[in-house]
């Protein structure tokens, strides 16, 4: 369903069409294309091992949130298209975890402390939290369409190394780069008041994080008891799961009907989201 | 490389090469929405829309054998949950998962392969994405093979100073360079877009790029679009009332 879905998330450059000048087209693909050169640049991490960077808040903390958001649904859209990478199929459910959740995520921190003491430990734990809040999105979707709890604890432990290995790169760049050139890494201005919609997305993260948690150290088929008692359970898992659905519920055994609808919810669901973040970046449009 | 391979894929000449993109994305997603819904019976269907995809393979004179392979790019992470799924005792779901995200990189590799990007991307806009991003996606994949080359350079220089020799520098020390390095490609690439921009601007740069043909929506596209997005539904329902 979420190819459905995948209109709605492009809603939110839609939005953004309107307020970014066009002077920032070439910046932001520029910048995409930096980010998949990145990856050719490995850091050593631990033994016999390396890492790369992921870039989503890197991009964040420099081009800001919004753009930071267009940039990697540009990037996931072409990693998905032109290099098979990633599947067509949860595009849209990853494009939610990455581009929208985990560069906001991993950007309020920063939000929050982006000056003082606390400046290293909000870009490190940004870096980090970008990382470990879409993988637990994505885990928790995987596991609302049904993939068993234990075969996604091993995924688990891979993204809790990764997360802080994110951070670190982060964190290390961000230093590099105000050696080379103070003034790439931007500042919110302060004494701005948060945007409501933006402590939305930031609360909306948290709660999918928890949700995860929850799903992951619950009981297995706790879920589909649930599904089982009654039907007003039942919707309201259907209306949970459907936005980030990467493949369909499939263990109920429901109708096309039904489940088209479901994915409709879901579809305005997410659109109400982009909208909500087409705002906030309309609200902070600023040159560069 | 592999993005080459379909670039030059994609200049080829065949009626699906010739059609509209507008109407193959359309047909691509009819197709893809009927994958994803599909739970009974999928294998069956699989197998039908499987042989659909190969005969649009070979209508559009693609390599059939590269293009299958090349769509199995997509298996090493699904595979993997699959696998999962089969040692934990469902391995129904496994299959499930592996034949669907395959089918559908093959349909997307089938509608890539034969429509270059900058058409297809018209296409989505026409189809009403929103242009910002399309242009932003654009110069992503324009510029993706000028900074990974200058990436490479970077890390090859880094190679022949020896800063990628294990055991001669600390871990520490290794860890910093490469974030060194990544700050000198960000930089760099940071400069690079203002000089794009202002070379655009200095061109007459509108704000939208000008296109030295329009699209035109012709009657056999509008067949393939009846026609292919017919097909997948035809076959699903057949299926089911077969079976």
């Amino acid at each position: 369903m979420d190819v459905l879905a995948v209109p709605a998330v492009i809603g939110i450059a839609r939005q953004a069409q309107r307020r970014f000048d066009d002077s920032r087209v070439p910046l932001l693909g520029v910048m995409g294309a930096f980010v998949f050169a990145a990856q050719m640049i490995n850091f050593p991490a631990g033994i016999g091992t390396s890492a790369h960077l992921l870039g989503g808040a890197l991009l964040a903390f420099t081009l800001g949130a919004p753009a930071a958001t267009v940039v990697m649904t540009a990037i996931i859209a072409i990693q998905a298209l032109v290099f098979q990478d990633g599947g067509i199929l949860v595009l849209g459910a990853n494009i939610l975890n990455m581009a929208v959740v985990g560069v906001w995520s991993g950007y309020l921190p920063f939000r929050f402390a982006s000056a003082g003491r606390w400046r290293n430990a909000a870009i490190f734990s940004g870096g980090a939290l970008s990382v470990l809040v879409s993988a637990i999105c994505a885990l928790a979707e995987l596991r609302l369409s049904g993939v068993p709890a234990k075969a996604l604890g091993v995924s688990a432990a891979v993204f809790l190394i990764s997360a802080p290995l994110e951070g670190a790169i982060t964190l290390a760049v961000v230093k590099a780069l105000e050696a080379i050139q103070p003034g790439f890494v931007r500042r919110p201005e302060p004494g701005r008041r948060l945007h409501a919609s933006l402590l939305a997305v930031g609360l909306t993260a948290i709660f999918l994080a928890a949700v995860g948690v929850l799903f992951s150290s619950a009981a297995p088929d706790g879920i589909e008891k649930l599904g089982l008692v009654s039907g007003i359970a039942e919707r309201a898992r259907t209306l949970v799961a459907t936005p980030f659905a990467g493949y369909e519920t499939s263990f109920l055994a429901s109708s096309w009907m039904r489940k088209t609808s479901a994915g409709l919810a879901g579809l305005a669901l997410i659109y109400g989201v982009c909208l909500a973040i087409g705002r906030v970046a309309a609200a902070r449009k600023r040159s560069v | 490389m592999h993005h080459v391979v379909l670039e030059r894929w994609s200049r080829r000449s065949s009626p699906l090469h010739r059609s509209d993109p507008r109407a193959k994305i359309f047909v691509l997603l009819v197709f893809l929405i009927v994958l994803a819904t599909t739970h009974r019976d999928l294998l069956v269907i699989a197998c039908a829309l499987g042989g659909l995809l190969m005969m649009g393979i070979v209508c559009s004179r693609l390599p059939l054998a590269g293009a299958v392979g090349r769509a199995a790019v997509v298996l090493p992470f699904s595979l993997a949950f699959a696998a999962v799924c089969w040692l934990a005792g469902d391995p129904a779901r496994g299959v499930y998962l592996a034949v669907k995200s395959y089918l559908s990189a093959l349909a997307v590799l089938l509608v890539v392969s034969t429509t270059p990007l900058p058409l297809l991307l018209r296409g989505l806009e026409a189809l009403g994405a929103p242009r910002f991003l399309l242009m932003v996606a654009q110069f992503l994949y324009r510029y993706l093979f000028v900074i990974s080359e200058e990436a490479q350079h970077m890390a090859k220089a880094a190679q022949s100073r020896g800063a990628t020799a294990a055991g001669m520098v600390g871990q520490a020390a290794r860890f910093r360079a490469a974030a060194g390095a990544l700050a000198v490609l960000f930089a760099r690439s940071y400069g690079r877009a203002g000089d794009i921009h202002r070379a655009m601007l200095a061109r007459g740069f509108q704000g939208h790029f000008e296109t030295v043909t329009a699209l035109r929506f012709r009657r056999s596209d509008v067949a393939l679009a009846i026609g292919g997005s017919l097909a997948p539904v035809a076959l699903r329902l057949a299926v089911e009332r077969l079976t």
